[in-house]
């Protein structure tokens, strides 16, 4: 190890770096929560390899049938996709699971905050990420998702106007799946990237080490390979069982000249298009997600508790907030009365823009 | 030689274990094909194959499907030929067991035109039980609903109004394995073949999923008692 390390330290600086790794000391006993962000790298690289396989298949002129082939007419097709499926599920659910932890011990403050924003710009890639793998399966969900959202970019002028030129290339026509197909994979390279730099922010942002240090292996590996080996016993759960946990069966008819009144997302975009909902025309839709998303960016800057310890309303209303987006996501799912998404939305944004500064101040007096 | 004597007493045995089972699935309607532990049940799919040939190609398509995909029912390459051979394509040649499922004569009834139906399973909410329901909902409608012209009522279709006629009744084909074929059976077996049609691999992945489950949630125990195991002496 010793000897491997400097050879390859020599050689390749950052190699040698990730060697050095499993020597880094650490404080003991530190939570297995603390190893989401490896998991979810983990997943990213299952998301990756199973989407270069599926890439290789996928015709997006013929987006649906191209998928069906897939499943039907390629060995081991309907696994490969399955990977995919459910590795972006549960990608979703740990990144979720672990911005509400970050934000639980307020771990997004200063000298974390660049951490943090690197953690919501991969949340943001993600999201967009998934949209895009949504609407690539040439579903009928998926492509009245993206017939509403490239005519309400059409509306857009200046330079918004010209991203969403430049990104959708104006109406939904033939080509269009094959230029987003270009941006699912690029951004899925890039949240690799933002994944890597985000725990190398989130590592040199740790107190210093004070008394007892344990070394990363075996203590740490140990804790990490059994966090591992449940995500894979998870995994192989919904693999077998419930490969379409949470997607609805819109999106399984495939696409039709009309769009669809109604769409139904996979769960990890419903809270975000339930948000999006409640505000009138598409062009709000895309607004409101760009607001919710730059509110979660400002956080550091929005809580005025000046290194104070979480105190109990502040742990509240985060727990609030998490069951609020639940909410939002379980009743955009299954609507069961008027004003519900309203109020719900009204709650995340009172939360970030009053009651996380206000109450973080009080806390802090 | 332990296998030429075994076999014929395992087969009998399965045929017997079949039988009874063709015998209860109605009441309580079951699926083979449902929960965790479901497969598609071959023989049923195979009697909803003849439902759907003699009944329903004719007015709905199944284009995902090729002749030869049967063989994953149990049809020999024999049998495929031959179901092939006897479908006329528009073109007038006979199919292959390369060739799709035939596409039928487009029709339009009532402002609706009959899905194709290699996914419905999965398209539809409720799956499998939808589509039995579907197929024996039809009946006459109770006060107070006015049918639209050329629609049926039924009970389970959303709205409870649909174009498609009532199309299985007793005997509307004759099954190869001697089931009787009645209206109800005929719905089951048809939709446990539209069930394995929309999921080809619903059978491997159970498997699958099944061992792998059992490996990793041994390999889980193994792990994090190893993993208590070395915080206690280091941690
Ligand atoms: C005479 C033509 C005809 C025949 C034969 C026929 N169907 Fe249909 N079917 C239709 C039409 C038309 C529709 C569209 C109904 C609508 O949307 O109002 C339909 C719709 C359906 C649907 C979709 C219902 C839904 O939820 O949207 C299913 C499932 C279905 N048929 C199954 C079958 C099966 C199984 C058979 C054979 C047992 C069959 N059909 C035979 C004409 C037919």
């Amino acid at each position: 190890m010793e000897a491997k390390q400097g050879w390859l330290a020599s050689r390749v600086p950052g190699l040698g770096c990730v060697c050095g790794l499993m020597k880094e000391g650490r404080a003991p006993g530190v939570c297995w929560i603390a190893a989401l962000p490896a998991l979810l790298g983990a997943l990213l690289a299952v998301l990756l390899a199973s989407g270069a396989v599926i890439t290789v298949y996928y015709n997006p002129w013929h987006a649906y049938a191209s998928l069906q082939g897939i499943t039907r007419e390629v060995r081991g097709g309907w696994l490969v996709l399955s990977y995919h499926q459910v590795g972006a599920s549960l990608a979703f659910a740990l990144l979720y699971l672990h911005l509400f932890r970050i934000l639980l011990v307020r771990g997004y403050r200063a000298p974390a905050e660049f951490a943090w924003m690197l953690w919501v710009k991969l949340l943001a890639l993600l999201l967009l990420t998934g949209w895009l793998g949504f609407v690539l399966n040439g579903g009928e969900g998926g492509y009245s998702s993206l017939f509403n959202t490239s005519n309400a970019a059409t509306t857009l002028s200046g330079f918004p106007g010209a991203v969403a030129m430049w990104f959708l290339g104006g109406q939904p026509g033939g080509s269009t799946l094959a230029r987003l197909l270009v941006f699912h994979v690029l951004l899925a390279l890039c949240a690799v990237w933002v994944i890597l730099m985000a725990r190398a922010a989130a590592r040199k942002a740790r107190p210093m080490l004070q008394g007892r240090v344990v070394p990363f292996w075996p203590v740490y590996a140990a804790q990490y390979f059994a966090a591992l080996s449940a995500l894979a016993l998870l995994f192989a759960l919904l693999l077998g069982f419930a490969p379409h946990w949470g997607q609805g069966t819109q999106n399984a008819i495939p696409a039709a000249a009309m769009a669809v009144p109604s769409i139904s997302y996979p769960w990890y975009l419903t809270p975000l298009a339930g948000l999006a909902g409640v505000f009138p025309s598409v062009t709000g839709h895309i607004w409101a997600v760009v607001a919710a998303v730059a509110l979660l960016y400002a956080l550091p800057w929005l809580d005025r508790s000046k290194g104070a310890p979480p105190g109990r309303v502040y742990k509240l209303l985060t727990w609030l907030l998490a069951l609020d987006v639940l909410a939002l996501g379980l009743f955009t799912a299954c609507p069961i009365g008027p004003m519900l998404p309203e109020l719900l939305t009204f709650w995340f944004f009172f939360h970030f823009l009053v009651l996380t500064p206000l109450v973080t101040m009080m806390e802090a007096a | 030689m332990m296998r030429r004597f075994f076999a014929p007493l395992l087969a009998a045995g399965l045929l017997a274990g079949a039988a009874a089972h063709a015998e209860d699935t109605l009441s309580p309607l079951k699926f083979q094909s449902e929960g965790a532990f479901g497969s598609i049940d071959l023989a049923a799919a195979q009697r909803g194959f003849a439902v759907y040939q003699g009944v329903c190609a004719s007015c709905h398509g199944m284009g995902a499907l090729h002749y030869r995909d049967l063989q994953a029912l149990g049809f020999t390459a024999e049998q495929v030929a031959g179901i092939a051979a006897s479908v006329k394509l528009a073109d007038g040649s006979a199919a292959t067991p390369d060739s799709h499922f035939k596409e039928p004569a487009p029709v339009n009834m009532g402002g609706a035109t009959p899905p194709d139906l290699s996914s419905i399973v999965a398209q539809r909410p409720g799956g499998t039980r939808y589509i039995y329901n579907f197929l024996t909902g039809f009946g006459p409608a109770p006060a107070g609903i006015t049918l639209l012209p050329g629609h049926n009522y039924n009970a389970a279709f959303p709205g409870g109004q649909v174009s498609m006629p009532d199309v299985l009744r007793d005997n509307a084909v004759t099954y190869a394995d001697g089931t009787k074929a009645t209206k109800a059976q005929e719905a089951a077996d048809v939709a446990e073949f539209l069930t394995w049609a929309s999921d080809p691999n619903l059978s491997a992945r159970h498997a699958v999923g099944l061992r792998a489950v059992i490996f990793f949630a041994f390999l889980t125990i193994v792990a994090v008692l190893t993993k208590r195991r070395i915080w206690r002496q280091e941690g």
